[in-house]
């Protein structure tokens, strides 16, 4: 499903996040992405969602080499992968249901469908009764589930989140990760990045361990 | 429906939407921009009423030949048969002298005055029409006639017109040269406030593009926003031109009838308004379309920020 092949990430200013990383994530799959912060997780995510490109080596999602894709075609993919970002990125002009919408109106859905959609996500996630509220009047936890909404109302095969249990006391961190875990259950090949060993392990998924941009270990 | 039809429609109607939303600022910028293309609007039909005074004068050239006092039947004859010989004359048609005085009771209040007169101060006279020539030709065929013997005058103001035709000539020069600098404001106006409100807009157009907007879908609501402030600001443009061209029609009526027959004020046809208003329309998308690549190239999600 997605395929690292010898991946590595320098940024601008010759930083080096990524090194010959060559692993992969089977469809169907749920793996953790492990590692001390600056490990390289969220650059690994990024490159896996067509965020952003790698510098070096391939990297093969749904049997397309994101290198050889072009701008928009990398931008199309994006809308087939639902990324859950760590900062959230919910847009504070407008309520939850506008902000769970977005991805649909970029693709041009009619107004009824999108309205079917958002619904079902924000019923996914628990948030049907708050639809209306903007994201200020929201909890941290809220956002977070907006956020995750907002990235499997496409209906994504692939689900990507960037430490998504990041700012969240243990309870509600583990409702976030049990919610992940029911999307994997229904076939969505999750990826999820995260510093909480106890999660991973409460999760008992795969993970992929990270240390100074190279791969430490890919046992479970 | 399909989703790029649906696109387009939702952009279009968004666009107006947006100037709703700010009505106060949208008709501000609206008047500003249709002031702009009014101007030279103006200056094209100001243009085209003095060009059509040209052009209805100098396409037949006339010299009006007048005979010296005593002239005789004999010399008259002569004059008619040299001015029919001439090249350059077209037509020559006789007005005597008892006919010019009729002429001049009937179409002047002078008949009480002219009534007091002993005798017909008038000459006998030809109206001639010249074929269209080069000014000097025409010149030339002037002082041709006027040595005629029994000839005693010949006026024939054809400098004027070609003098005007010149002015007109440079008029629409230098309004093509207005009107190339005035549509670059209009784009640059546009391009403008549109970038303000890409700039405005910064964090939507990157959530956008890190979940699957490509380029040209954060670009489309903002060429349409373009093209939607463009209509408008054109529409207004040849709403302002009307008013205009109205208010000063009234006044040229008056003035017309004593001075120059041949001047109709002119204003802008249907066609040439839908022009206007779709040039404007197209400037502004270009300059929308400019403001938007522009802030783009700054911040495309997998070219750089990490």
């Amino acid at each position: 499903m997605i395929q690292f092949s010898g991946v590595a990430k320098r940024y601008p200013g010759g930083r080096e996040a990524l090194r010959a990383i060559t692993t992969v994530v089977e469809a169907g799959e749920m793996v953790a992405v492990t590692g001390h912060s600056g490990a390289g997780k969220s650059t690994l995510l990024r490159l896996a969602a067509g965020i952003e490109r790698a510098s070096n080596g391939s990297v093969v999602v749904q049997g397309q080499n994101l290198g050889a894709l072009g701008e928009s075609a990398l931008a199309v993919l994006r809308r087939r992968i639902g990324f859950v970002f760590q900062d959230h990125k919910l847009l504070f002009d407008r309520n939850a249901f506008d902000n769970v919408a977005l991805p649909l109106r970029i693709a041009g859905m009619p107004r009824d469908e999108v309205g079917r959609r958002v619904r079902a996500a924000l019923d996914k996630v628990g948030l049907l009764d708050r639809e209306k509220a903007m994201p200020v009047a929201l909890s941290g936890g809220e956002q977070q589930r907006v956020c995750i909404a907002r990235a499997i109302v496409n209906r994504p095969a692939i689900l990507i989140a960037d430490e998504p249990t990041g700012n969240l006391d243990a309870d509600y961190a583990r409702s976030i990760l049990e919610l992940f875990q029911s999307f994997n259950r229904v076939g969505v090949t999750v990826l999820l990045s995260t510093h909480d060993e106890a999660g991973v392990v409460w999760l008992g998924c795969r993970r992929i361990a990270l240390a100074n941009g190279t791969l430490a270990a890919a046992a479970a | 429906m399909s989703a790029w039809l649906r696109l387009h429609l939702h952009a279009f109607a968004e666009s107006f939407r947006r100037l709703g939303t700010q009505p106060g600022a949208a008709a501000m910028s609206t008047l500003v921009l249709a002031l702009a293309v009014s101007l030279p609007v103006l200056a094209a039909i100001a243009l085209k009423s003095l060009g059509s005074v040209a052009a209805g004068v100098s396409t037949e050239p006339q010299l009006t030949v007048f005979l010296k006092p005593g002239a005789s039947d004999d010399d008259v004859r002569r004059v008619e048969a040299s001015l029919r010989a001439d090249p350059a004359a077209r037509e020559a048609r006789f007005v005597s002298r008892t006919q010019a005085l009729e002429e001049l009771k009937a179409k002047t209040h002078l008949a009480d005055l002219l009534a007091a007169l002993e005798s017909n101060p008038l000459p006998h006279a030809f109206a001639v029409r010249l074929r269209a020539a080069e000014p000097t030709a025409l010149a030339a065929a002037r002082d041709r006639i006027a040595r005629l013997p029994a000839v005693d005058q010949v006026a024939g103001d054809f400098e004027w017109t070609e003098r005007l035709r010149r002015w007109v000539r440079f008029g629409e020069r230098a309004l093509a040269v207005f009107s190339a600098l005035l549509a670059l404001t209009v784009a640059f106006i546009v391009g403008h406030l549109i970038r303000l409100q890409v700039v405005s807009q910064k964090e939507e157009i990157e959530v956008s593009q890190l979940i699957g907007a490509t380029a040209a879908d954060v670009r489309r609501p903002f060429l349409y926003r373009g093209f939607a402030q463009g209509l408008l600001a054109g529409v207004g443009a040849a709403a302002l031109s009307a008013l205009a061209v109205y208010w000063l029609e009234s006044e040229l009526r008056a003035l017309t009838p004593s001075y120059a027959s041949e001047f109709k004020p002119y204003f802008l046809t249907l066609p040439e308004m839908a022009l206007v208003v779709a040039l404007v329309s197209a400037l502004a998308t270009a300059g929308a379309w400019w403001a938007v690549h522009r802030e783009l190239r700054k911040f495309s999600p997998s070219k750089g920020n990490p």
